[in-house]
């Protein structure tokens, strides 16, 4: 495998890659499947922004915010049963379990633990002793703003999350995991170890409940963008979209068997934050994971990095052994 | 007690009678390319195949098996193909439920310890109400004006606590999930053996 240039870099020397956009396919179809799979995105975020802008304030609840994801993923799930990008991504029985699970383990335990110790309990903190009158320069500012400055900031945060993640053993340890999925689905950006999941709950998003319509616009952006990261639909996705934000074909990239691509297109929401940092590259895989696309256990996905890191520790202390003489 | 009462939430078993005049070689054969899949190692003894799996791949037809044994026995009507499949992914989404059902229950015992008493945090005294901001633009446009904070200190508790409904749903995910799975990964198992038996 000869692998592309990209600036200073190779990539897809490893394994199979797609690099450019003119290089990778569109939706096969009739004029209405075309005109859907086309039109899809821009209007889902068109409308669920129109929705939260206009919705009443008896209506514009974090409530009703976790119903329409849950209602949106639903929709996304019948999406890739009707038009899978690929075959070899296929929803089974097993994935969607796992999936699920892991979904699951963040509505639950990782909520009740981000609740007392992660960064919700640190925001109420702050809030408490923080004098609001410094933000009216803020709350002041058209919705549609602070609504994009509040999932810039958070975006721009994971962005370098993420990047920390791939460049820093103790961090790639937990995150790692991850990148042992083996196929995109709607539900697999849920999949990790739970140390990762913690880590990336860290954020800044609860500390804007005080401005409630703002921060569900800028939650509902993250959900009718990133949520496209991991799907198995194809989308013949418009050229400002794709230049603006990530697609599952730049996540696609970022999941490849390659290692030089794994290490492109980190941000969430905004691609061009990749882009500004030189970290984007345009392009698809569908070989994706670890170790040739061995698909771990959720056993050893929950152990994983514990006995890797020990693995490590002990390697690198252990005392080296007299090599016996000729 | 005995464990067949029980076993039945993780292991499949069932039975294919052959095609008249099809030898259990030919059968065996057949099905032998479902056992040449990354992570899979099998053997053939006689009129049975023994199989095991691990980190198998997702799209792998067979993925929620981790071992198994198929053999042929001779019955009145002719040769049948029987099998026994163990599955740790069918063990798992039977127990689930229990373990979300846990963390319920946990949601529900932290809570009871999570009082406003127990917050020591002193309220600060509450500001005079200023009205909120809203700039022209989103006025115009017909946004709804934004809404003072409630003082209301119940809501607020309420809202600081955490409720173990999720934790609820997520049982109930994983008991309908269970039974989804039970039911149909027997049946597509059962049609795979029997396609290929076929020949197709």
């Amino acid at each position: 495998m000869n692998g592309y240039r990209v600036g200073k870099r190779l990539i897809g020397a490893q394994a199979p890659v797609t690099i450019g956009w003119e290089n990778i396919p569109g939706v096969e179809g009739g004029p209405l499947k075309q005109f859907i799979f086309t039109w899809f995105q821009p209007t889902a975020l068109f409308l669920l922004i129109a929705f939260w802008y206009y919705a009443p304030n008896s209506i514009a609840k974090v409530s009703t915010a976790i119903g329409i994801g849950i209602g949106f993923k639903i929709l996304l799930l019948a999406l890739e049963w009707v038009s899978p990008r690929y075959e070899s991504w296929r929803l089974t029985w097993k994935e969607l379990v796992t999936d699920l699970f892991y979904v699951g383990l963040g509505y639950t335990i990782l909520n009740l633990i981000e609740h007392y110790i992660g960064s919700d309990a640190a925001i109420e903190a702050v809030q408490h002793g923080f004098d609001w009158d410094k933000l009216t320069w803020f709350t002041g500012l058209p919705l549609l703003v602070q609504a994009f400055l509040i999932s810039f900031i958070f975006d721009f945060g994971q962005y370098w999350m993420h990047r920390g993640m791939h460049n820093w053993y103790p961090l790639w340890l937990p995150h790692s995991v991850h990148h042992y999925i083996t196929q995109l689905n709607i539900n697999k950006g849920a999949v990790g170890n739970p140390v990762e999941l913690f880590l990336i709950g860290l954020g800044i998003g609860g500390f804007f409940d005080f401005l409630p319509r703002a921060a569900l616009l800028a939650g509902t952006i993250g959900l009718a963008i990133g949520t496209y990261q991991h799907i198995n639909v194809r989308f013949n996705t418009p050229r400002w979209w794709r230049f603006l934000f990530n697609t599952t074909e730049h996540h696609s990239l970022h999941h490849s068997q390659d290692f030089e691509a794994t290490r492109s297109n980190y941000s969430n929401t905004y691609i061009f934050i990749d882009r500004i940092f030189g970290t984007c590259i345009d392009g698809e895989a569908e070989l994706l994971g670890m170790e040739g696309g061995r698909r771990m256990s959720i056993r050893e996905q929950m152990t994983y990095p514990f006995t890797e890191g020990w693995k490590t520790i002990r390697e690198r202390y252990s005392r080296p052994t007299a090599m016996p003489a000729e | 007690m005995n464990a067949r009462l029980i076993d039945w939430i993780w292991h499949i078993r069932g039975s294919l009678t052959l095609a008249p005049g099809q030898s259990s070689e030919e059968a065996l054969g057949r099905l032998d390319p479902l056992f040449r899949q990354t992570g899979t190692s099998h053997e053939r003894t006689g009129d049975a195949l023994t199989f095991r799996k691990k980190d198998q791949a997702a799209q792998d037809k067979m993925s929620i098996f981790d071992r198994g044994a198929l053999w042929i026995e001779r019955d009145t009507a002719g040769p049948v193909l029987r099998y026994s499949l163990t599955s740790r992914a069918l063990l798992f989404c039977f127990l689930a439920p229990l373990l979300f059902l846990s963390f319920a229950g946990l949601t529900i015992a932290v809570g009871k310890f999570d009082t406003p008493s127990a917050r020591e945090a002193p309220e600060k005294p509450e500001k005079k109400d200023a009205a909120l901001p809203q700039h022209w633009i989103d006025k115009a446009l017909g946004a709804p004006a934004p809404e003072k904070p409630k003082k209301d200190d119940k809501a607020k508790e309420d809202k600081r606590k955490l409720k173990p409904t999720a934790s609820f749903v997520f049982a109930g995910i994983f008991a309908f999930l269970y039974v989804v799975g039970r039911v149909l990964e027997d049946r597509l198992v059962k049609s795979l053996f029997k396609r290929k038996l076929a020949g197709s």
